[in-house]
């Protein structure tokens, strides 16, 4: 089982591949989710956003057996909190296993 | 004689000994429009035609319909069904003009490398004209109802506000929306004609329902062919479904905790006004139903609960 520090720099790197930004511009400005739309040139919406939250959570299954089931989000929702809502997943001993 | 007049006569000459065109059956959508191209040999002129015979048949009047409703059999809560339709109406032209822009748009996109994407887009756009016509109807009917009821106005601002065009999208997922879109107001609008009091107002709810459900097949059976060619991946259609039906999703509208707040565009069900004690239709399960049915026919793929939308999905979407 990978620890918690490993997994964060995993899912930091999965989710800023999948929306097309990198690491830096994700989350030294803990950019929106709306503001992470408008910057990426791969998204038109929020339904590409929910898109990249698949392919994480996609990821996160195949590498380390881990489910992640994410509640939506609202648009002024901060990466960090993405981060931390995908983090919660991950450690939680209640969640399902893959 | 006209021009008109002796191009006929010419055309009565050369075609007087020709049989009559065969009778032709019930005026129905075509379900299958991609074989109807690239199997049947229809052409764009045939599938217009059908759009037209069926658009004819079902043709109503709105101030035939409002002349049956008694204005003076319509209680408070009835009322405030009406307002909310009418106000929710408005959004549907800029829901069109999106549509037949983009839809050609995407025919030139696609007009070079598959002939047959281009002609279902143009198929799409063409048909967009009885769309915006029928929802024409729905939305005089009921503001017209409400100015006559002397309901709350609804202001020049809203009613641009309302206007507002939708942002592009891809077309499947833009057709899988409003299949739910559809899904929604007609199943929202069957439960009104259960509720309402006033025969005259019923057969308006029942009327517009109607129109809805056949909205809802046309707009399938639009992404079904571009399922069906191949261009378009399914898994655009479930993000759509999965969008409307997860936790908190679309489906619930402005019953919402939170709705997220838009400058681009209003969508309707985000807009429903609630009042206290008041009837507000809702029917999740029955929507459910109808959006995993159309998920069935527009990808060929089953599911039957919100959690296998989900999980088809993130199949479908991989890594």
């Amino acid at each position: 089982m990978p620890d918690a520090q490993e997994l964060e720099s995993y899912i930091r790197r999965k989710f800023a591949e999948n929306v097309g930004l990198t690491e830096a511009e994700l989350f030294s400005e803990d950019l929106s989710l709306s503001a992470l739309i408008t910057r990426s040139e791969r998204m038109t919406n929020s339904v590409d956003l929910m898109e990249a939250f698949a392919r994480t959570s996609n990821g996160l299954r195949k590498d380390f057996g881990l489910r992640v089931r994410l509640p939506a989000l609202s648009l002024d929702t901060p990466v960090s909190k993405v981060l931390a809502v995908f983090m919660g997943e991950v450690t939680n001993p209640e969640r399902k296993s893959a | 004689m006209s021009v008109l007049a002796r191009s006929l006569e010419h055309e009565e000459a050369t075609v007087a000994s020709s049989p009559l065109p065969p009778s032709e059956s019930r005026p129905a959508i075509q379900l299958e429009l991609y074989e109807a191209f690239t199997q049947r040999g229809l052409s764009l002129v045939d599938v217009t035609w059908e759009q037209q015979r069926l658009h004819e048949s079902r043709r109503w009047s709105v101030v035939e319909l409002l002349s049956q409703v008694d204005f003076t059999q319509i209680g408070e809560a009835d009322r405030h069904l009406v307002w909310n339709a009418g106000r929710a109406e408005l959004t549907t032209k800029p829901g069109a003009d999106r549509l037949e822009r983009l839809a050609d748009l995407e025919c030139r996109r696609w007009q070079e490398t598959n002939p047959t994407v281009a002609a279902i887009m143009q198929a799409c756009g063409t048909w967009s004209r009885y769309w915006n016509e029928e929802e024409a109807h729905h939305e005089t009917a009921f503001n017209r109802l409400s100015t006559v009821l002397r309901l709350e106005p609804v202001s020049d601002a809203t009613f641009i506000e309302f206007r507002k065009v939708f942002p592009d999208d891809d077309m499947l997922r833009t057709l899988t929306l409003l299949a739910i879109s559809e899904v929604v107001a007609a199943v929202d609008y069957g439960q009104c004609s259960q509720m309402v009091q006033d025969p005259g107002l019923r057969a308006l709810f029942k009327q517009v329902a109607a129109d809805e459900v056949q909205h809802m097949t046309y707009f399938i059976a639009f992404a079904k062919a571009l399922v069906d060619s191949g261009a378009y991946k399914a898994k655009e259609a479930f993000a759509v479904a999965h969008l409307f039906l997860r936790d908190g999703g679309e489906v619930h509208g402005s019953k919402r905790e939170r709705v997220e707040s838009r400058d681009t565009h209003v969508n309707w069900w985000d807009q429903l006004e609630h009042r206290e004690g008041f009837y507000a239709p809702d029917a999740l399960r029955k929507k459910e139903q109808l959006i995993f049915h159309a998920l069935k026919r527009i990808t060929g793929i089953t599911v039957t609960s919100r959690e296998e939308v989900e999980d088809t999905w993130m199949d479908l979407v991989g890594c």
